[in-house]
């Protein structure tokens, strides 16, 4: 295919289209929605009210709540291990259990060390590397309400419109009045925030908000603030275990949950963790691509700590709504599904169709931004791609033109740098977006210190569930696993200090829960947690061996 | 008799007749040669070569960088830069497979023409500047101030590199002159200071910085001067305590004063040594004036 | 194995398989039949998971890329890194200060750099990392800080390394340095934190969760918004990315 500085012919006259109305529509945004316009555009166009898509959980507390068919199979799967795997042997014998290495468990981990736990009593698990996260990739920003004319109110109020008032309140109010708190934690960390000469933040605004509180570093704010979080937890010599994923929670004979098995994902050697109490952090599910969408997430993002929470008895909420960022790249074919954060929009770039013109205010809530897109390429005003997808267009160019030259390669690193790998120069032409699978919006039911419906287990990060309602809102991931991270770090420290190390070790709760689920009717052969998703070639697939080696 | 042998690579590839008829020989007079069971190469293609790229890479990169922005002249004030930096040039340009060679390591990444060179402050100075010009500029002649000036060697050996006579050299002297200064000379003023041998043999430079401040204050001089950071390091701080310590000066300081700018801009409060005194005694520097 | 259309060759550990152009380093190696543990991570390019080295027939050089973000060539010989062991002296960094010598200190190693720029040649972000272990070696965190802003720590410039400089490490420590006690910290959050203890702003909070939800939706509908009018200075790159330096292919500047 002859691609022209990046794109192909057809695409190249839509572009040119582009160019054509840029000069009129700058300085003139499309006007924001009313709610009612809001609300049809979702009911009509959001992947979550697609008819088809869902079934209800047919089990256990949440029993009824509505979940697309590929997260519904994860909970209607058969465990990894029996429920009569030997457990007498110990290996790791602790105050406190981590699973996850991300940004949630890495704060709650260092914030519990801060909080007296020995740091060799606590252990973090995680997937693949510590680190190699959600948190690692966002990048737009973080939400705080520090300067005068805003406040935690309007941060409260901005979450929980942009969650349509599903939110839960007191979590949310957690949120926001600890939002000053932990980015003042940040700087005395050295987090390395956009700053002006006086120390003041570069602020941006983000979809849904009314005020400018979007604190980032670069494009890289996840990033930076992920390392620090890192180094700061290996220099307290809080010990990590890394390519080691649990895949079931252990029990003691009150059912209050005592620790976990992980496996060694390279040698498939099962790992017993003792622990007075457990914070799951296990981030989203995004590789799961639901209804086939493509997802911004890491490649460990499979809704693993759900399902275990769940076969311990945990409730969980709002699982029924998933955000899909309105701006993943759809053009070129390897870049499909990544993200273009919302820092773009935020920095004046519009979405236009295939004929130059906007049709959406660029910063409506997420949910209502990535329906319009949807909305427009079912309208036939989307921008076909040679791999078969649409899009439509993101003006990136305005933003060097509002802001002047050089913007876009010092504000916007990553994106710049990553489509010019790909041969597209952001700077001149537009780039080719739509709507990808991006974050899980419910979870695990919590506290606003993180505990759980089930005593000993706590959550905190993507993977809980009630703070963002049923639409998250730009920048309060960052500071979700920060603030309930800390909370659950040192509540779990706190409940440690009251507890026994737990005497009897036990995986009933899975085998109640696989009586449930033959009760229920359900006869698989599936298995859950994934792990990790499969991406091997069909052809490969197709002459597969399975055998002992 | 047993021997331990050393082969070498030729012997086992190009001259294997050799080792045979050697071995042969030394049956036949009973000796057993022991080959080592793991040798390498006697390395003689680094081990002999007077060329190792590697070492020159850091100071002809600047150069190339120096062309990358289309200039061919740059200026340090580091008389160990200027010294290294002439150094490499000056064996990089003797010949030009050198350069070439140097090109070819970094993969394509530098393209140096061996144009470019390196110039001494001092040398724009006098070369570029004029030391009449500096002398239309003084505006508070440093009258009355006996100064020693001392240069050590980085600007002077080499000769292949030097900036100035290696014997008899004038630059400081000159300058000094131009500020309005006395200058008081001697044969101690090239020698070395002891370097980097302030790492491990103190005493070696203390011996050499007594030796040294002895022939100034014996010729009258009541500040020294100098160019190299290396050298300010070991006067200002081993001077030892039998005479009062003689202040050392970098001759941009001497300017700066002469050309009537505030003290503050001067870096004066960063010796050791104190340099307030001598300039209030001579008038050099305003009643009262603090430095920090 | 058949030559088809669109299809490569590519050697992946020592072993040829055809591939469909177009496709990613990563993904061709999936398409291969190889499951990723190590290896893959967010795969888009911002954690240093998936670290490759490479050679072209044409040229006997090493290169490398991340596999995420790199596609696939005819010919190319790879491998990938599981990992490059950076073990570095733990630090309290609220124990140490911001001194032109700290870096040093901590990673005396970078004495031993000799500008061979190895580094800079293989870091796949394309960051001038032999010139940020420079300025670490001369004491200037804030270049270091700048400079290294970008690297996702795949350890690549560590493995190629003649002085064995844990390049990423040193970065790492300037950055948080910089961030910590070069830049101020500000003004307003402070003012804000102080504020938080007072109680009045949670009492603002109270007053909205007391609200009926018809209440608070009221509340929401008639929000002010900040507009871009408000923030009375135009926005700067150069004025707030701390630094005008472009980080991607920057250049060194000389005052000639």
């Amino acid at each position: 295919m002859e691609l022209i500085d990046g794109y192909p012919a057809a695409m190249r006259e839509s572009i040119a289209l582009v160019e054509q109305t840029r000069p009129t529509r700058l300085g003139r945004t499309f006007p924001a929605m009313t709610p009612e316009q809001r609300r049809e555009l979702l009911l009509g166009h959001h992947p979550d009210y697609k008819d088809g898509a869902k079934r209800p959980l047919l089990f256990g507390p949440n029993k009824g709540m509505l979940l697309n068919h590929e997260l519904a199979d994860l909970f209607e799967a058969r465990p990894l291990v029996s429920a009569s795997l030997d457990l007498n042997d110990v290996d790791s014998d602790v105050d406190l259990l981590i699973i996850g290495g991300g940004g949630a468990g890495t704060v709650a981990a260092i914030w519990a060390v801060q909080a007296g736990l020995d740091p060799s009593r606590v252990l973090i698990a995680t997937k693949l590397r510590h680190g190699d996260s959600n948190s690692t990739m966002a990048q737009g920003g973080i939400q705080s309400a520090d300067r005068p004319h805003d406040s935690p109110a309007q941060h409260f109020l901005d979450a929980m419109g942009g969650g349509h008032f599903t939110n839960r309140p007191e979590l949310v109010e957690a949120l926001v009045s600890d939002a000053p708190l932990i980015i003042h934690w940040h700087e005395q960390l050295g987090v390395m925030y956009d700053k002006d000469e006086q120390g003041n933040f570069v602020m941006h605004p983000g979809g849904g908000t009314s005020r400018n509180r979007m604190h980032s570093a670069r494009d890289y704010t996840g990033l930076e603030i992920m390392r620090v979080l890192r180094d700061e937890a290996r220099n307290l010599h809080i010990p990590v275990v890394e390519f080691s994923p649990a895949i079931e929670l252990l029990c003691d004979e009150r059912g209050h949950v005592a620790g976990a098995v992980l496996v060694n994902l390279e040698t498939k050697r099962y790992h017993i963790v003792r622990a007075k109490a457990t914070i799951v952090t296990t981030g989203g599910l995004g590789r799961l691509h639901m209804q086939q969408y493509p997802t911004t997430n890491h490649y460990g993002a499979t809704a693993d700590g759900l399902i275990l929470a769940y076969r311990a008895g945990a409730e969980l909420v709002d699982l029924d709504a998933i955000q899909y960022h309105p701006t993943g790249a759809a053009f070129p074919a390897q870049m499909a599904g990544l993200l273009i954060t919302e820092k773009v929009r935020g920095m004046g770039a519009q979405p236009v169709n295939c004929k130059g013109e906007q049709f959406v205010y660029p910063l409506e809530p997420r949910d209502v931004e990535a329906s319009a897109f949807i909305r427009e390429c079912s309208l036939g005003l989307g921008i076909p791609t040679p791999h078969g997808i649409q899009g439509v267009w993101l003006d990136a160019p305005m933003v060097d033109i509002i802001h002047g030259p050089g913007t876009i390669r010092s504000a916007l690193p990553a994106m710049f740098r990553m489509y010019t790998r790909f041969g597209i120069d952001m700077t001149r032409d537009p780039i080719l977006v739509f709507p990808t699978l991006h974050y899980q919006n419910g979870g695990i039911i919590t506290n606003p210190d993180g505990a759980t419906t089930v005593p000993g287990l706590y959550a905190a990060g993507e993977v809980m569930g009630g703070v963002h309602g049923k639409n998250r809102l730009m920048g309060n991931s960052l500071l979700d696993f920060n603030v309930f991270g800390r909370r659950a770090g040192i509540a779990a420290a706190n409940y440690v200090r009251e507890q026994a190390q737990p005497t009897r070790l036990s995986l009933e709760h899975v085998a109640t829960y696989e009586r449930h689920m033959r009760d229920a009717g359900i006869k698989t052969t599936r298995t859950a947690p994934r792990i990790l998703p499969d991406y091997r070639g069909k052809e490969a697939l197709e002459r597969y061996l399975d055998i002992p080696l | 008799m047993q021997v331990a042998y050393y082969p070498g690579c030729t012997i086992k590839v190009s001259a294997q007749h050799h080792e045979r008829a050697a071995l042969a020989v030394l049956r036949a007079l009973n000796i057993e040669l022991c080959e080592l069971p793991e040798w390498n190469c006697c390395g003689v293609l680094h081990s002999l070569t007077d060329d190792n790229l590697i070492r020159h890479m850091a100071p002809i990169r600047m150069f190339a960088r120096l062309e990358e922005q289309g200039a061919h002249e740059m200026t340090t004030l580091c008389d160990m830069c200027f010294n290294t930096l002439a150094q490499a040039n000056t064996w990089a340009k003797e010949r030009p497979e050198r350069i070439r060679a140097i090109n070819s390591t970094s993969g394509g990444e530098l393209d140096y023409d061996g144009r470019a060179q390196i110039l001494h402050l001092l040398q724009l100075l006098r070369d570029r500047v004029g030391l009449a010009a500096i002398k239309a500029r003084v505006r508070r002649p440093l009258r009355g101030l006996t100064i020693y000036p001392y240069y050590g060697c980085k600007l002077l050996r080499p000769s292949e590199v030097a900036m100035d006579d290696p014997e008899t050299p004038r630059v400081l002297h000159d300058l000094m002159l131009a500020l309005g200064a006395t200058v008081a000379e001697g044969p101690l003023q090239t020698q070395c200071c002891g370097s980097y041998h302030v790492v491990d043999r103190e005493q070696l430079v203390t011996n050499r910085v007594a030796a040294t401040t002895d022939e100034a204050r014996e010729r009258g001089a009541e500040a020294l001067v100098l160019s190299c950071p290396l050298c300010h390091y070991n006067f200002d701080s081993f001077q030892g305590s039998n005479h009062a310590a003689l202040p050392i000066f970098y001759y941009t300081q001497l300017m700066g004063i002469a050309f009537g700018l505030e003290p503050e801009e001067l870096g004066l409060d960063a010796h050791r040594v104190a340099l307030l005194p001598v300039l209030l005694e001579h008038e050099l520097v305003p009643e009262g004036v603090q430095v920090n | 194995m058949s030559e088809q259309t669109g299809m490569i060759t590519m050697q992946l550990m020592g072993k040829n398989y055809q591939v469909p152009t177009g496709l990613t380093i990563m993904a061709a190696i999936e398409y291969a039949g190889y499951k990723l543990v190590r290896g893959a991570g967010c795969r888009g390019g911002f954690c240093g998971a998936c670290p490759t080295l490479y050679r072209r027939s044409d040229n006997h050089r090493i290169f490398t890329a991340l596999a995420c973000q790199t596609l696939v060539e005819d010919g190319m010989c790879l491998v990938q890194m599981p990992f490059v062991p950076v073990v570095s002296r733990r630090y309290d960094l609220h124990q140490i200060a911001a001194k032109p010598n700290t870096l040093l200190q901590h990673f005396p190693e970078i004495a031993g750099c000799v500008a061979c720029n190895t580094c800079t040649r293989a870091c796949p972000q394309g960051l001038q990392v032999m010139d940020y272990v420079q300025a670490s070696l001369r004491g200037d965190i804030e270049r270091a800080a700048m400079l290294s802003f970008d690297c996702i720590a795949c350890g690549i410039c560590s493995s190629r390394c003649p002085a064995d400089i844990k390049h990423y490490a040193v970065g790492l420590l300037a950055r948080r340095l910089y961030g910590k006690y070069v830049t101020p910290d500000s003004p307003q959050l402070a003012a804000r934190v102080a504020e938080l203890q007072t109680g009045n702003l949670i009492a603002d909070l109270n007053a909205l969760m007391a609200l009926s939800q018809e209440e608070l939706r009221a509340r929401y509908e008639q929000r002010t918004f900040e507009t871009s009018e408000e923030n009375k200075e135009p926005f700067s790159a150069i004025q707030h990315y701390n630094s005008p330096m472009d980080p991607v292919d920057y250049k060194d500047e000389i005052e000639v």
